[in-house]
């Protein structure tokens, strides 16, 4: 996600998909045995849910509880995806402070060129991190939540980002890029202790696709730098991870949508493929208008699949 | 309609139906483009076609109703009295011909679900519903139309289609006075979207690009309406954003063997045989400068439109449905050689066959950098020969004094498939699968 959660409006609006998750983390904290729902979401009656989450709970409903599964099929998967979320967050934390490092040490080029890698875990897991509050408006909100560059709450990557390409300054970067590494460390800590909700996983995958046909496709993301297409198959590896984690409850459920999904991540994939370059992307620039607007339909076609995944698991 | 049908007295109430049209009449925008036309040309009045045709069309207006879907040829050519407009083109991205095959049979099948009025299932809550909500599910009998065409760029490489294009599809070119925006004109297929409601419409918007999101990608829109107001008998009742009564004369799309001759392309041999029952759809987003218009004098927009404001009378007439008497004024002592009707209409044997039929809409769209309001006429023609009976009407305006008045943007040229006659086919299937759809 790319906006601050501080900002109240904006706040408000990217956070309501995720107080959905939360408010189902909530519930089965408060609701351990509660009612739990099958795969076609009749009741099933009690069970032991998917676990007790420290999410902050807020608008607990009788729709929210139907985020609670029995399937252990999906709570196979829940299991592989918090070492999956564990992974991209060490490898984020790691690779950020080394770009902290360069920057300390006034090495403009050798930062600019750990900017794109360091984001490769966030971006694939960011809706996760949205689970924890404040944290995306710390580490990743654009300078569309502010009124200008200079605004000191513009913090995160991207105010580093500004910093190093528009100013070609790492000493102004350095403090943004320190608090940014204590930051990450922090989401590391409280993420290790997070219950994730049945529900973040199939919300969370298309939430991803969402943020690339809103954000990256449309290079306002890493405005400065041109990396876009970085995070663009990040938001697409973290999206494609979920649903190959959730492939077998898939396939037993509606393996016709499993099916769709799958080719749709193939096709995004192939047409991502052209714009490789070494172990990155190449600049958003690149991107011919004719390949956007076959991604923008892929993409969209795949926002579509995923929105019924949730459905199809029975998961509220 | 030839000339004895143009003077059959009921062009006051063709008007009405007419208006329909939108277009515009004299309206510069008419002018416009078609206005050309028209007419048209709008000439006026004259024009309209009988009686009976009449009738039906004010059994269109009275009425809230699901249209029918299938037929020889698409209802939303010929659905009048729809009183709010969408125009919305595409890229198509399908990646091969059956992928363009399932997209125009998704289309179909949302168009027909929508357009007749069966409902949606409601699914459990953990699914998205399957239709918008914002209206009620089915949605309400607003004569909801959903007409498809498709651009020349479609007949390209990609699907093997290049071989069935229609003789005369092309992009437009720049026309008269034009300053085509590339991202407000073309695309490979166009959705035009009619009813009396503009909820319906956006309604059939989203649930059209819903059912064909992996295929279609937006790339310009346009949304507007035609506000009827009380008419008496053979009055416009339609008044395009120049102020000028507009569709007076338009074809009436309810005249059969006018629609046959002027509308519908036929077996006849000059166009691919698929295409019989379809129609030449040409699209004209003309922006008119408002500003300026409105600080024009009074006698000198009468005198660049050929036609009194208030009363929409042709300059030597009286009342709206006089027909004028180019032949008696040679020398443009009363209306000016130049004037927008005369052009397009200039009322004259060899322009009799240049009928089209009109289906535009007044649209408003903010305001451009400099602040001028960006208002104008979606000019919406559909005519068996563009190169016959549109181009002729382009070539005469070319040049015309109201031109400082009005901006062609956008738009293209587009063909509208032939009908789907019955179910278990879909638009595009003669095209696209010739052999299991020889008719």
């Amino acid at each position: 996600m790319s906006r601050a959660h501080r900002l109240p409006r904006t706040g408000v609006a990217v956070l309501s998909g995720v107080l959905l998750t939360v408010g189902a983390v909530g519930c089965a904290s408060t609701d351990d045995g509660g009612t739990v729902r099958n795969l076609d979401g009749t009741s099933v009656g009690s069970g032991s849910g998917s676990g007790s989450g420290s999410g902050s709970g807020s608008g607990l409903t009788e729709e929210n509880t139907q985020g609670t599964t029995d399937n252990a099929l999906i709570l196979t998967a829940i299991d592989e995806y918090k070492v999956y979320v564990t992974e991209q967050l060490a490898d984020t934390v790691a690779t950020t402070t080394q770009m902290r490092d360069a920057i300390a040490a006034g090495d403009l080029e050798g930062a600019k060129a750990l900017y794109a890698p360091s984001r490769q875990g966030w971006e694939a897991i960011e809706p996760i991190a949205g689970l924890i509050e404040e944290i995306d408006g710390l580490v990743d909100s654009r300078v569309d939540d502010f009124e200008s560059e200079t605004d000191p709450e513009f913090t995160g990557w991207h105010r580093i980002e500004y910093e190093l390409w528009v100013n070609n300054d790492t000493a102004a970067a350095q403090p943004f890029a320190d608090q940014l590494v204590t930051d990450l460390e922090t989401l590391q800590r409280e993420i290790a202790t997070l219950e994730i909700p049945p529900a973040a996983l199939t919300v969370g995958a298309g939430e991803l696709i969402e943020e690339v046909s809103t954000g990256k496709i449309t290079g306002e993301e890493d405005r400065y730098s041109s990396t876009d297409l970085w995070d663009f198959a990040a938001n697409v590896n973290g999206s494609e991870k979920v649903i190959i984690l959730l492939t077998p409850a898939l396939d037993q459920a509606n393996p016709a949508l499993l099916g769709s999904i799958t080719a749709g991540f193939a096709e995004i994939n192939a047409a991502l493929d052209p714009y490789r370059d070494g172990d990155g992307y190449r600049p958003y620039t690149d991107l011919s208008p004719a390949d956007r607007t076959r991604m923008q339909t892929i993409l969209a076609g795949l926002s579509e699949n995923l929105s019924q995944v949730s459905g199809a698991l029975g998961l509220g | 309609m030839d000339a004895d049908d143009r003077r059959t007295g009921l062009s006051r109430r063709s008007l009405l139906a007419g208006a329909v049209g939108t277009v515009g009449l004299i309206g510069g925008a008419s002018a416009l483009a078609g206005c050309a036309g028209g007419d048209a040309t709008g000439a006026g009045a004259d024009a309209a076609g009988s009686a009976s045709l009449v009738e039906g069309a004010t059994v269109a207006t009275a009425q809230l109703q699901h249209l029918p879907f299938f037929g020889t040829h698409q209802t939303g050519v010929t659905a009048l009295h729809q009183a709010s407009g969408l125009m919305a083109a595409f890229d198509v991205t399908a990646v091969d011909r059956d992928a363009l095959i399932a997209m125009f049979r998704a289309l179909t099948d949302e168009a027909v679900r929508i357009m007749t009025g069966k409902p949606y299932e409601e699914l459990d809550a953990n699914y998205p519903p399957l239709h918008t909500g914002h209206v009620t599910n089915p949605p309400p009998p607003h004569n909801l139309t959903v007409t498809v065409a498709v651009g020349a760029s479609l007949f390209d490489d990609r699907f093997g289609l290049a071989d069935d294009k229609p003789a005369e599809l092309v992009k437009m070119p720049f026309l008269a006075n034009d300053r085509l925006d590339p991202e407000r004109s073309h695309g490979d297929l166009l959705l035009s979207i009619n009813s009396d409601s503009q909820d319906v419409n956006l309604f059939a918007l989203r649930q059209l690009m819903r059912a064909t999101r992996s295929s279609l990608a937006l790339h310009w829109m346009l949304e507007g309406y035609n506000r009827r107001v009380d008419a008496e008998p053979g009055e416009a009742g339609v008044r395009n954003l120049m102020g000028f009564v507009d569709g007076t004369a338009n074809l009436d799309p309810q005249a059969q063997a006018q629609m046959d001759s002027s509308v519908w392309v036929a077996a006849d041999g000059t166009e691919p045989a698929w295409a019989a029952g379809g129609t030449y759809q040409a699209v004209r987003t003309i922006r008119m400068l408002v500003e300026f218009w409105d600080r024009t004098r009074l006698d000198e927009q009468e005198a660049l439109i050929g036609r009194r404001k208030e009363s929409g009378a042709p300059l030597d007439g009286e009342k709206e449905t006089d027909i004028p008497d180019f032949g008696a004024d040679p020398d443009g002592r009363i209306t000016p050689l130049d004037a927008h009707i005369r052009l397009a209409n200039p009322r004259t044997p060899e322009v009799a066959d240049q009928v089209i039929l009109r289906k535009g809409f007044n649209y408003s769209r903010g305001f451009d950098g400099s602040g001028q309001l960006d208002q104008g006429l979606a000019f919406v023609s559909f005519q068996r020969s563009i190169e016959r009976q549109f181009l002729p009407i382009q070539e005469r305006l070319a040049g015309e004094p109201l031109e400082e008045y009005i901006r062609p943007e956008g738009g293209g040229f587009y063909f509208a498939l032939p009908g789907v006659v019955e179910p278990g086919g879909y638009l595009g299937d003669g095209l696209l699968e010739p052999t299991t759809t020889s008719s």
